[in-house]
């Protein structure tokens, strides 16, 4: 008898008995299915949020670097970043003319404060004093008017260049340019309009607006630490480009030779890698439980392929005696095992991949599904189902066909 | 020759001590007898029958069927012998309870490896020949008992074996069905099937053309039915519900 007539009748066999045992089969889909739906969720999430952090971190420009007091992702000591000697404009002037691989250097400044338009309100928006430079460290571009200049600088003049979130709430159906906004109580005319970057976890990059520095040291606080953004002239040089920024620092901050250095150079790169192995851990301990969910299942399915072998014993017997080869009946049972599983697997694929939405929907988690995601985990349920199955198929297989006759 | 039995030895272990179900046992079977194999309980007819069935592997001598020596074969190949060789009736029918009389006796046929359409043909052609034709799509508990064993004796004929097994096929039926059934195993010698039926009632053993008893494992007695049917009735009976019923 030949192997294709082993599986067509196997799977017939198999079919048949998940039919018979209705209940007892609905129950074991159900285990295999939660795991897969588990496993399936999980995935989503996972590559939802790398695709979308991904498209994120790409959006601050990989040839940037901000120098800051503090690093970005702050471990250790929190006084000691605290007291760190704050970066003033003599330092950010130190870069600008000694930097030779640096292209653009801005000082920024930030604050947040509500902005208003005639009777509209933007509440917390990130407002940035800095320079004509920023523009080529950010990224962004300008989409009508004109960027800040150096004589809006000196001149501190009150003018702002609006970001594409600000351009959407207060100008609908009106031209910004030129128009009169409020920083608090503050007036500023626009002068341009960035383009949009989106948003970095959920945060959106385009509720901001930019004023000239000198504008902003006299409007808000103007004595904290400065950042200074940095575009280095060219990507490959970045780790140079980091190496002349530290020597550059540390000695127009006069960092002692025998100390670390007291500032942190910031890059978006550094900001994956945390995220990376914060997340990293997270996904393999959920990872983690999605396995072992399967593999409980995977055991379900074990117990109830054993008690389907210890009450089908006079069936295999009978198979047997009629010319079954062990090979066939060994078939017969991995396939029923393989098939509930599959059922299984397909089931928690369909909640899998509903959860998943649900997740993306009620949470800022972006959570997708690649069409490889569904054929793993339907091939993965069906590979749990046939390990499995093994054993129970083996027992079955052995039954010495006189003792299996016998039994009642 | 269809079955030659020489010296055939079936030892088991239980415990410590070796019992000697076949204790050298010789036998010649023809094409187209019809043999009783009798004997008490414990006379080793059962393994003989699984011998013969090639259920179980001799310990020792030599089993040749239908000229293939058997006694030597391995697992693969018994059953393949199984398949195309015998076709077993068993004292509980031995149905699948979930499957029609169609498919119970197209179950052999798909093991052979035959295509949808030949397993049915075959496997209606079976059923007419015990008359259960109208009972094709009926399941075994849908059926009384004697129309189970027909469908087990139709399963048995479907594959076109070299020799039918029955292992005490009226036991579980009343005397009129058994009747029935013996008149069909008649039927089917008359037209030349061979045929080997173990039982431990000398009446069903009366009626077969030859008898082989079977005592301790060794062969006590061959010969007509009517002769060795009742040979042991003048030792003291160990089973006296086994006894005739005078009738």
């Amino acid at each position: 008898m030949s192997l294709r007539v082993d599986l067509i009748e196997g799977f017939r066999i198999a079919v048949k008995s998940l039919r018979n045992y209705r209940v007892r089969t609905a129950l074991t889909t159900v285990g295999i299915g939660i795991g897969v739906a588990t496993l399936l969720a999980i995935l989503g999430i996972t590559q939802g949020l790398d695709t979308s952090f991904e498209k994120q971190l790409a959006s601050l420009g990989s040839s940037s670097v901000y120098v800051s007091k503090h690093p970005w992702v702050q471990m250790g000591n929190w006084w000691e970043f605290r007291n760190r000697k704050r970066i003033d404009l003599a330092q950010v002037e130190a870069v600008r003319n000694q930097c030779t691989l640096c292209e653009a250097v801005a000082p920024i400044l930030d604050e947040q404060e509500d902005v208003y338009f005639m009777d509209q309100q933007l509440a917390a928006v990130e407002i940035d004093g800095t320079t004509g430079d920023y523009l080529a460290v950010s990224g962004f571009e300008t989409v009508r008017g004109r960027f800040l200049t150096e004589t809006d600088n000196e001149s501190r003049r009150a003018v702002a260049v609006i970001g594409a979130d600000v351009v959407d709430t207060f100008f609908k159906d009106s031209d910004p340019i030129g128009a009169t906004i409020r920083l608090g109580t503050k007036p500023f005319t626009v002068v341009g309009t960035l383009s949009r970057k989106g948003k970095i976890l959920d945060q959106s990059q385009d509720l901001c607006v930019i004023i000239p520095f000198g504008t902003f040291q006299g409007y808000f606080k103007g004595r904290q630490s400065i950042d200074i953004g940095i575009k280095v002239k060219s990507p490959e040089e970045l780790e140079q480009a980091e190496d002349q920024l530290v020597g550059i620092l540390r000695r127009v901050r006069q960092t002692p030779p025998d100390k670390p250095d007291d500032f942190a150079i910031n890059k978006p790169e550094q900001l994956a890698s945390t995220y990376q192995q914060l997340t990293g851990a997270l996904y393999g301990v959920a990872l983690g439980i999605g396995f072992i969910t399967l593999l409980v299942g995977g055991i379900g399915i074990m117990n109830i392929m054993l008690v389907s072998v210890r009450e089908r014993t006079r069936e295999i017997g009978v198979r047997r005696a009629l010319g079954a080869r062990k090979r066939t009946i060994i078939a017969q049972f991995m396939l029923e095992a393989t098939v509930v599983s599959a059922v299984g697997g397909a089931l928690g694929t369909v909640v899998g991949l509903g959860g998943a939405k649900v997740i993306s929907l009620v949470s800022p988690l972006a959570a997708t599904v690649k069409p490889l995601t569904i054929v793993f985990g339907v091939g993965f349920a069906a590979l749990v189902g046939l390990v499995f199955g093994i054993w129970p198929a083996a027992r079955a297989a052995n039954l010495d066909p006189v003792e299996a006759l016998r039994q009642e | 020759m269809l079955i030659e039995l020489t010296d055939i030895r079936r030892e088991y272990q239980v415990g410590t001590e070796v019992v000697h179900a076949l204790d050298g046992v010789s036998l010649g079977i023809a094409r187209g007898e019809w043999v009783a194999i009798v004997g008490q309980s414990g006379s080793g007819k059962t393994t003989m029958m699984n011998v013969i069935g090639c259920l179980d592997t001799p310990t020792g001598g030599r089993y040749v069927l239908n000229g293939k020596d058997v006694s030597r074969m391995n697992d693969d190949e018994l059953a393949d012998i199984r398949n195309k060789e015998i076709g077993f009736v068993f004292q509980n029918f031995q149905l699948l309870p979930r499957e029609t009389s169609l498919a119970n006796v197209e179950l052999p046929l798909v093991y052979r490896g035959l295509s949808a359409k030949e397993r049915r043909e075959k496997a209606i052609a079976a059923l007419k020949k015990v008359k259960l034709d109208n009972r094709m799509m009926h399941k075994p508990t849908e059926l009384s008992g004697g129309q189970r064993q027909r469908v087990a004796i139709a399963r048995a004929l479907a594959s076109e074996p070299s020799l039918l097994l029955a292992d005490e096929p009226t036991g579980n039926l009343d005397s009129a069905t058994g009747e029935e059934i013996i008149r069909l195993f008649e039927e089917l010698h008359g037209l030349g099937h061979t045929i080997v039926l173990v039982t431990h009632e000398p009446r069903l053993a009366a009626r077969c053309p030859r008898a082989v008893r079977l005592s301790d494992g060794k062969v006590i007695g061959d010969g007509p039915g009517q002769d060795v049917a009742w040979q042991d009735r003048a030792q003291p009976s160990a089973h006296p519900a086994e006894a005739p019923v005078a009738s």
